[in-house]
């Protein structure tokens, strides 16, 4: 999630706390209050699963990639920045892939994307 | 207001939303020719960082250029660009009062039976913007004209930039999309038009009949190929979950309605590369906002629910139209 979870709950008590004292108008406080209910239910949603997307995700990037190796540290502190390290590894291979004009490569790239993307998917996704 | 006298502001509130812009109404009361004037108006002014960068001069003059003509709009009344008075540029415009602009109100059921109406409405309007001669209406001021073969690579190049500025992390998907707009060019524009940037559900106002009485929000409005502003509407993401064109009606149907009031065409493999084109730019504007938030310009709620509402959305849009999902 961009921006990072920890900086916007963060973020979010800080609104709840400004929202509650007395002065605030009722409009402004309807609609802080409605977006940070809406973003903590997003937040909520992903914690669960996060770190155990990340692992499954940068396993498979690996693979594709030819990479040894595995996670060993499973704070999301640690996951992300390999996660981030592998995707840009698979641009750089997409790239590869279409100028070498090898369709089985750039399908099985275009493959992890899109399970990449199911992974990421929210209960409130319009698609 | 040379004449005026007594000046005063009432009954301000903010209106919610506005990623781009804060946006206040309010009621101005004054006296002038030894009478007692009234009227509502809108306040919109620049917030320390915004979901989208772009001069306020230029939305002036789009929203100024269509007044009284057949794309409604509210009056622009001032345009204030020195920070001195309110910390930040601003403009007042009119209100226009009574109306709704939510897509979720529209969408919910309640207004089924004119849904059609609204469709038939919103590309008839956008069909009269694209017909516009920019020339004709005052905004080569403010509004650069690129070459009729090079408004898809202006745009392109514009987002690709902003996208490498804004990105927090990689994007493989959006890159791929973008290798194959550069790879897969569309034909010259047939025409320059004014674009609006923005033209979808909920950036209107609409009434219980389906008939639309403004459309705002201008801050991306700019000249170029008017595909591109057709194609916006079609960017998977503002179908609302409902499969349709705008959330209305099938895409072909909304095309056809546009091709008769624009008398223009739209070649569907150029059609295509625009509504790619747009969803690239919707995640230039997704990973704009989250970086807004990141480097701390504006860290209200507004700026982080777009980014995670719609990023992985918007990857989903893209494979889509790229046939991959």
């Amino acid at each position: 999630m961009n921006p990072e979870v920890p900086a916007v709950l963060m973020q979010l008590a800080g609104v709840v706390g400004r929202n509650a004292m007395p002065g605030v108008p009722e409009a402004e406080r309807a609609s802080d209050l409605g977006l940070t209910a809406m973003l903590l239910a997003l937040a909520a949603e992903v914690w669960d699963g996060a770190a155990q997307n990340l692992v499954l995700e940068n396993r498979a990037l690996r693979k594709l990639l030819g990479e040894s190796g595995q996670d060993d540290d499973f704070r999301l502190s640690k996951l992300k920045p390999e996660n981030d390290r592998l995707r840009a590894l698979l641009i750089e291979a997409h790239v590869a892939a279409e100028q070498a004009g090898d369709q089985a490569r750039q399908e099985a790239i275009w493959a992890e994307l899109l399970a990449s993307t199911e992974r990421r998917k929210l209960s409130v996704s319009l698609l | 207001m040379p004449g005026a006298s007594d000046v005063t502001v009432e009954a301000m509130e903010r209106i919610s939303g506005g990623a781009s812009r804060e946006t206040y109404r309010f009621r101005a009361t004054w006296r002038e020719d030894g009478a007692a004037r009234e009227r509502r108006m809108i306040l919109r002014r620049d917030p320390p960082a915004s979901l989208i960068e772009t001069e306020r001069r230029v939305e002036f003059a789009a929203y100024r250029a269509f007044h009284g003509s057949a794309v409604p709009v509210p009056e622009m009344l001032w345009l204030e660009e020195d920070e001195a008075a309110l910390d930040h540029p601003f403009f007042i415009a009119e209100e226009l009062a009574g109306f709704q602009a939510a897509p979720q109100m529209l969408l919910s059921g309640a207004y089924d039976a004119v849904l059609p109406v609204v469709a038939q409405r919103k590309w008839t309007i956008l069909g009269e913007i694209a017909k516009v001669d920019p020339a004709k209406v005052g905004v080569l001021e403010v509004m650069q004209a690129p070459p009729a073969d090079q408004c898809w690579r202006r745009e392109l190049d514009y987002w690709e930039s902003m996208l490498d500025r804004d990105q927090a992390e990689p994007l493989p998907i959006v890159r791929a999309a973008i290798r194959w707009l550069r790879a897969n060019p569309p034909p010259p524009a047939q025409k320059i038009s004014i674009v609006h940037g923005d033209y979808r559900t909920g950036n209107f106002l609409y009434d219980e009949a389906g008939e639309i009485h403004g459309v705002l929000d201008w801050e991306m409005a700019h000249l170029g190929d008017p595909l591109e502003d057709l194609a916006w509407g079609f960017n998977p993401v503002w179908a609302f979950g409902r499969g349709l064109a705008g959330g209305l009606v099938p895409q072909d149907e909304a095309v056809a309605i546009w091709e008769k009031a624009s008398g223009l065409k739209a070649d569907p493999a150029a059609l295509h590369w625009w509504i790619l084109f747009n969803c690239v730019k919707g995640q230039g504007i997704w990973v704009g906002s989250a970086a807004a938030f990141n480097r701390g310009g504006n860290r209200e709620p507004i700026m982080i629910y777009p980014a995670w509402w719609l990023l992985n959305t918007q990857d989903r849009a893209i494979l889509k139209v790229m046939g991959k999902l």
